[in-house]
Order: structure tokens, then C-alpha cells, then sequence
């Protein structure tokens, strides 16, 4: 990726998305569904990435701030009838100011004080949603984006079409973080990763540099939180449990957590692993209760395991981004 | 030599047509997802794991023994029943995950005792586009009668409105005079109580809401026995979810008014299993707590459902502990086979959804009340029964063991009625 020009990246991505949603056609309504939740993980899971693997900052939060993101956009679309494409927006801009707010306290802290602290959060902010009768409360409030354009036909799935759409949205912001990183603001965060003190030494501001990546990282978050809403049709406290936050930061770590591409990868085990172990259960036989946990088993065992072997994920191909963008 | 051959062809294609009209009169005229000559395929989501999942996960075993004990006595119309368990853990994103693949992959006929209001509603979408019966869904909201939005949506539970109308009746006639307090959550829950009040005529001396999961923080109890003790209630009517009832039990013992307030309790936070595990020694502290219920008590040995169920949970259901989870599952198969039987020797997704319209009202049921489906009406149970708690945590009805008052309403503006059903609930025997 070194030397590509931004519109060599964005045609190659281009493509890549072109295939995609061209091979889309081929697959039953399941896999599209899968599709549209991998890409929807991958750019959650991308946030993470910018967050942790970029400028060192932990968070096990980002479920809550995908919740502020899809919360803000069916919020939008109830009350101001603004079209959903413009929800996601509004859903970014949220993810964003939540994440500003929370990054000024998060810049102060590091290791176990800051994973505590977006912990807290993760654990509060949606139960947040039965104390203003706005938000819906348990049961949350519908979103609904309509059918797919008529113009694409009637066989054209609703599945399909949410998969369109949020492979269309993962595109742009992997374009624009791959861009955004390989800028200035880009090595400032690995300097400050690498190395805290010496990087306030060569006059980076620390403050200022995890402020924002906290907040670019809270923007991302927030519009992968509105595409979930859209993919579920509602927003609701239990849409985004604490159970999610872990999984995105199991997903990026799966993956190598510094590497951007890698969170496809993380974001496509983490769709496969239920399916898999649906497989494994229904040919080894075994109780409700077995087949219940044997997803998170897998998880878990694969966490620990890419822990011990592999702690910066797996060695990718570095075909770079043509083999890690793939589905 | 070209007329001979295309009347040879001409024959052929005859004959073809011949064998295949012979062969489709005798194959059902469309073959139905999830439904095969031996077979029909239902599915459940439900908390199998997670926070929700202890009492609620022993359903689907509860609903497997029920359907191998119809199996066992040759099926439905000769077919054998299949449940496909799916565990959601009580998240509508995992909800819509399992539903697809219990929809998309396991091509089930129908979804029967699906959880949670927010799980539901998740999954509408799909099961709305796909045209999938949703029978017998295992929440208490009442949004899912509307048959506009819900087309294929049954549900079962009687609404919060039609309880709080109720209990405003009850209240009426057995507490006139009494000063009476209301806790509420501050939801859809609590909304729908309050408006079923409102048209009761309900008076209160003192209303007061709490936010939901609030009732864990020590404070909001404060705040609640305060608020009683500064109304001078002496009755007080919980609408709350089980673990408020137990918050409340122990703030009533701490500030030492146990026995001089009369609790009046809802059915979603009255399961006396649960109480008895919230609050260990506490729980004799709510014996003479009055409880709302629409099924009978699980350990009521002279109800009829219970005493077969409980055979059935004997021997299909590997010595699970017989309670209300237990209770609803049974029943909700029960209702289940009624339906599946009602659909027809070929059923299809529609046939199913017009049997339950059409003949659902007649079906035997555990509970009391009777059932309103109807082609204009998806609104399932209607009525409640009152029992006091015993030390054990069962609810025994006020009026005696076996002796039932039921009173029914709907969720609107019809009045309230009372009718005593001493001997049976059953319409048609068990099916």
C-alpha cells in the first residue's frame, strides 16, 4: 500500500466493491445477510483498529457508541423524516461528539483506568434508553429504510440491498482511513503508540492527537451503529450489550488489532464462527445447552490461542490490499 | 412421415401430461416450506445463555416433551413434530442471526413461542416478508394484535392494559375505601398499566414511577417506602418486573411494615420460584401478597392441565422441576398440536394461520380465560384470576383451592366481567 495514490486505492476498492455486490446476485438471502453483517463488523471492527491499533488507546466501549450512533440516526428518521442515507450521516456525526466528550476524559487515562472507564460505558449508556421515554425504552424504537429502490427489480432482496448499502459505506471508510492514515495524523498516532514520551519529545501533542483519534474512532463506530439499526430494523438497549463491545475488540484482535485490513478478516470469522459451530453441533449431535455455547467457546478459544501464537494476528499474504479486502 | 410423428409426439406428450396430473392428485397439490410427508418443522428462539436465560430456558424442553409425547401417540396427522431450538440470548441482533438461519436455512413451517417484545419486533421484518405464522409469541406487549403491522403474529398473553382494568376492578370490590399506592416502571410497561387504570377509574393516593432496572439501586426502594408511608397507603399495587417485587419485599421488612400493607401484585413480577430465589429467607415476608395470574398455579393438584402436564413432564421432560416456565411451554405446544391438527391433512402456512383465526377461540387452553382470535381479532387471553402467595411462594386462589374468579376485559374501553369458574378451564378436553 506504501506508494499507491488515494485514487488507485479507491479505484481498486471500487472494484473489489463492484464484485462483490455483483456476486451478491449469486447467493441466497441468508448469505447476503451475512455479507451485510460481516461488512457492517468490519467497520466497526476498523474502529477499534484506528483506536487501539493506531493510537494505543484501549476501549471497551464501542458498543455504547455504536448504540449513540444508531440511536441518533432512527431518531432523526422518526422525528425529522430526513432520508436514511442522511440518518447514517447524522449516526456518524453522534458516534463522533460522544466520542470528542468521552476522548477529553480518555485522553487522561491509560491501560486498565481507560478500559474501565469506556467499560463503564458499554454497561450504562444503553440501559440510558429506559429513563427517556424519546428513546423507547426495553423495547426500543423501530427503523425502518423501506424496500430496495424499485429501479433494481422486484426480485431484488431486502437483504441484498442492505448488503449494497453497507458494503458501499465499509468502502468509503476504508478509503478514507487507509488515506488518513498514511498522513501525518496517521504517524503521529503510531509514534504515540510506539512510545508516549518520545513522541511528546518531538513535539507531537499528545492530548490533541488521542482526542482525535478517540473521536474519528467514536465517528466510525457511530455509523456502523446506524447500519446495524438498519440491518436489525430497531434500536434497543439490548441490541447493543456490553457482549457486543467485546466481541468487536475479540474480532479486532483476531486480526491483528494494527492492522486495518485485518479487520475484514476478523469481521468475517466472527459472522462464520455460529455457523461453523452449527455444523460441528449438528454433526456431533449434543444438547440445546451444548450447541448454545459452543460459539462462544470457539471464540474464546480462538482468542486465547491467537493471544499465545500470534500475538499480532495472523501473517497476512502481503499481497496487501487486494488479498486482505477480500469477504 | 412427419403428421405420424408429431401424433407419436403428440401421444407422448399425452401421456406425460396424463402421468403427471395422476401423480400430482396424489402428492399434496403444493408441497409447504417445512412440511413433508412425515414431518413438520417448527422453530423457537429463546435465552438459552445470558442474563435472561434462567427460568425462561426450560421451555423448549418443557415444549420438546410435550411434542414427543404427541409423537409418541402418532403425531400430528401422522406427521412427527420437529422444534428447532435457537438460542438468542435475549438480543434482537442474535434474535434476527437465528431467525434467518431458522427461516433461510432450517426452512421451519412456522416459529412457535418466540421471546421477548424487542426480539420480536426485530425479526418482523422477515417474517412478515416471508409470510411465516408466528404462533403463541411469549411477551405481554400488545402491539402484536395488530394485525396490520403483525399480519402473521399470534399473540398469546393477555396485554398489561387488560391487566391493570382488572386489577382496577378487583380493587374496586374488595379495597373500597382502602388508601391505595401504585408502583410502576416507567416504560411502555407502566404506560400501558396506567391508561388500563385510567379507564378502570382507579384511585390512587400516591402514583409512583421508577425507571426500569432502576429498582436495584437501593435509593429508588428509599424513595418508594417513603412516598407509601407519606400517602398513608395501606394497600399497594406493584407493576414491576419480579425483581422489583423483591426490592420492595425487602424495603416494606426494613422499614418494618411488613403485614401492616397489603401488596397487590402484577402477574409479570409475581413467579413465586423466582421470588423464592431473589430473596431466600426474605420470601415469607410476601405470604398474603394478592397476585394477578392468567394460568393456574403449577401447583394446584386439582386442575386437570396441570395433573397431565405434569405426567407428561415425568416422563418426556427428564425430571425438570414443574413450575410456571415448565407450565407455559406445555401449554404453548398444547395450543401448537390444536393448530397443526386444525390446519388440515396438507396444511400450509395459510391454512395454519386460518385455523387459528377461525377455530383458535374453541381450543382447549390451561388457562382460565378464554381466547379472542377471530378473523378480526389476533388479541390471545383476556383474563386474570387472584390468588394469595403462600409461605411456599405459590399463588392459592383468594377464593379457595380450585375455586377460580375469573375477570375478563379486553385492552380498550369494555367493561370488566366477572364470572366464577369453580369446576373447569377446559372447553374440549386436552388435545
Amino acid at each position: 500500500m506504501k506508494h499507491k495514490s488515494p485514487a488507485v486505492r479507491l479505484l481498486l476498492l471500487v472494484l473489489i466493491g463492484a464484485v462483490l455486490i455483483i456476486g451478491s446476485g449469486y447467493v441466497d438471502q441468508l448469505r447476503s445477510y451475512q455479507g451485510a453483517q460481516a461488512a457492517i463488523f468490519a467497520i466497526a471492527i476498523s474502529s477499534i483498529v484506528l483506536l487501539t491499533g493506531y493510537s494505543g488507546q484501549i476501549s471497551l466501549g464501542h458498543g455504547a457508541l455504536m448504540a449513540v450512533g444508531g440511536y441518533a440516526a432512527v431518531l432523526c428518521q422518526t422525528h425529522l423524516h430526513i432520508p436514511y442515507p442522511f440518518a447514517f450521516l447524522v449516526g456518524t456525526f453522534a458516534g463522533g461528539v460522544a466520542g470528542f466528550l468521552l476522548g477529553i476524559a480518555a485522553a487522561r487515562l491509560r491501560g486498565p483506568y481507560l478500559a474501565g472507564t469506556t467499560l463503564a460505558l458499554a454497561v450504562g449508556l444503553p440501559s440510558l434508553a429506559n429513563q427517556f421515554h424519546i428513546l423507547g425504552g426495553e423495547q426500543g424504537l423501530l427503523f425502518d429504510v423501506g424496500n430496495p429502490p424499485a429501479s433494481l427489480g422486484s426480485d431484488f432482496t431486502q437483504y441484498r440491498w442492505f448488503f449494497v448499502v453497507a458494503v458501499i459505506a465499509a468502502i468509503l471508510v476504508f478509503w478514507l482511513l487507509r488515506n488518513l492514515l498514511s498522513t501525518r495524523y496517521g504517524r503521529r498516532w503510531r509514534a504515540l503508540r510506539a512510545n508516549p514520551t518520545a513522541a511528546a519529545l518531538s513535539g507531537i501533542k499528545v492530548g490533541k492527537a488521542k482526542v482525535l483519534a478517540f473521536t474519528l474512532s467514536s465517528c466510525v463506530a457511530g455509523l456502523a451503529g446506524s447500519l446495524f439499526a438498519m440491518l436489525l430494523g430497531l434500536v434497543a438497549p439490548l441490541a447493543f450489550t456490553l457482549t457486543l463491545s467485546f466481541t468487536l475488540v475479540t474480532g479486532a484482535v483476531l486480526a491483528g488489532v494494527s492492522n486495518l485490513g485485518g479487520s475484514i478478516v476478523g469481521a468475517v470469522v466472527l459472522v462464520a464462527i455460529p455457523e461453523l459451530s452449527n455444523t460441528a453441533a449438528a454433526h456431533f449431535g449434543g444438547s440445546d445447552k451444548v450447541t448454545a455455547n459452543l460459539p462462544g467457546v470457539i471464540t474464546s478459544v480462538l482468542l486465547i490461542a491467537t493471544v499465545l501464537f500470534v500475538p499480532n494476528g495472523p501473517k497476512l499474504p502481503r499481497m496487501k490490499f487486494l488479498a486482505r479486502t477480500r469477504q | 412421415m412427419f403428421v405420424q410423428r408429431r401424433t407419436k409426439g403428440g401421444i407422448f406428450a399425452a401421456a406425460v401430461v396424463a402421468a403427471a396430473a395422476l401423480v400430482a392428485s396424489a402428492l399434496p397439490a403444493h408441497a409447504e416450506t417445512g412440511v413433508t410427508s412425515s414431518t413438520i418443522k417448527l422453530g423457537v428462539t429463546i435465552p438459552l445463555t445470558g442474563a435472561a436465560a434462567p427460568g425462561y430456558n426450560k421451555i423448549p424442553a418443557a415444549m420438546n416433551a410435550y411434542f414427543s409425547y404427541v409423537n409418541a401417540n402418532g403425531g400430528v396427522n401422522g406427521r412427527q413434530i420437529k422444534l428447532v431450538v435457537k438460542d438468542d440470548a435475549y438480543s434482537p441482533a442474535q434474535t434476527l442471526s437465528v431467525t434467518n438461519d431458522l427461516i433461510l436455512k432450517d426452512k421451519v413451517f412456522a416459529l412457535v413461542g418466540t421471546l421477548g417484545t424487542a426480539n420480536n419486533e426485530a425479526t418482523t421484518r422477515l417474517v412478515n416478508s416471508q409470510g411465516v405464522p408466528r404462533l403463541f409469541v411469549n411477551t405481554g406487549f400488545s402491539g402484536f394484535a395488530d394485525m396490520k403491522k403483525y399480519p402473521t403474529t399470534f399473540p398469546l398473553f393477555p396485554s398489561y392494559a387488560t391487566e391493570a382494568k382488572v386489577m382496577g376492578k378487583y380493587l374496586a370490590d374488595n379495597f373500597a375505601g382502602h388508601k391505595v399506592a401504585l408502583i410502576y416502571q416507567d416504560d411502555d410497561f407502566g404506560m400501558d398499566a396506567l391508561k388500563g387504570f385510567g379507564t378502570a377509574g382507579t384511585n390512587f393516593v400516591a402514583k409512583i414511577p421508577y425507571a426500569a432496572l432502576s429498582q436495584a439501586d437501593p435509593s429508588v426502594v428509599g424513595k418508594w417506602i417513603t412516598s407509601i408511608v407519606a400517602a398513608g397507603a395501606d394497600t399497594v399495587v406493584m407493576f414491576g418486573v419480579t425483581s422489583a417485587t423483591g426490592a420492595l419485599a425487602g424495603g416494606l421488612y426494613k422499614a418494618n411494615l411488613i403485614g401492616k400493607v397489603q401488596l397487590i401484585l402484577g402477574s409479570v413480577g409475581s413467579d413465586g420460584t423466582t421470588l423464592k430465589g431473589l430473596l431466600g429467607p426474605l420470601a415469607p415476608a410476601l405470604a398474603g401478597s394478592i397476585a394477578a395470574s392468567f394460568l393456574p398455579s403449577p401447583a394446584d393438584a386439582t386442575d386437570e392441565y396441570i395433573t397431565q402436564f405434569k405426567a407428561i413432564n415425568a416422563q418426556y421432560n427428564a425430571g425438570a422441576t414443574f413450575d410456571n416456565n415448565v407450565l407455559v411451554g406445555m401449554n404453548t405446544a398444547m395450543l401448537t398440536v390444536q393448530a397443526l391438527r386444525a390446519a388440515g391433512t396438507s396444511p400450509t402456512r395459510a391454512s395454519l394461520i386460518k385455523a387459528i383465526e377461525t377455530k383458535g377461540s374453541t381450543w382447549a387452553s390451561a388457562a382460565f380465560s378464554p381466547i379472542l382470535y377471530s378473523p378480526t381479532s389476533h388479541v390471545g387471553y383476556t383474563g386474570y384470576w387472584f390468588g394469595k402467595l403462600g409461605l411456599d411462594g405459590n399463588a392459592v386462589s383468594v377464593d379457595g383451592p380450585g375455586k377460580y374468579t375469573l375477570y375478563t376485559t379486553d385492552s380498550g374501553s369494555a367493561p370488566v366481567v366477572k364470572a366464577c369458574n369453580s369446576s373447569s378451564n377446559a372447553s374440549e378436553g386436552i388435545a
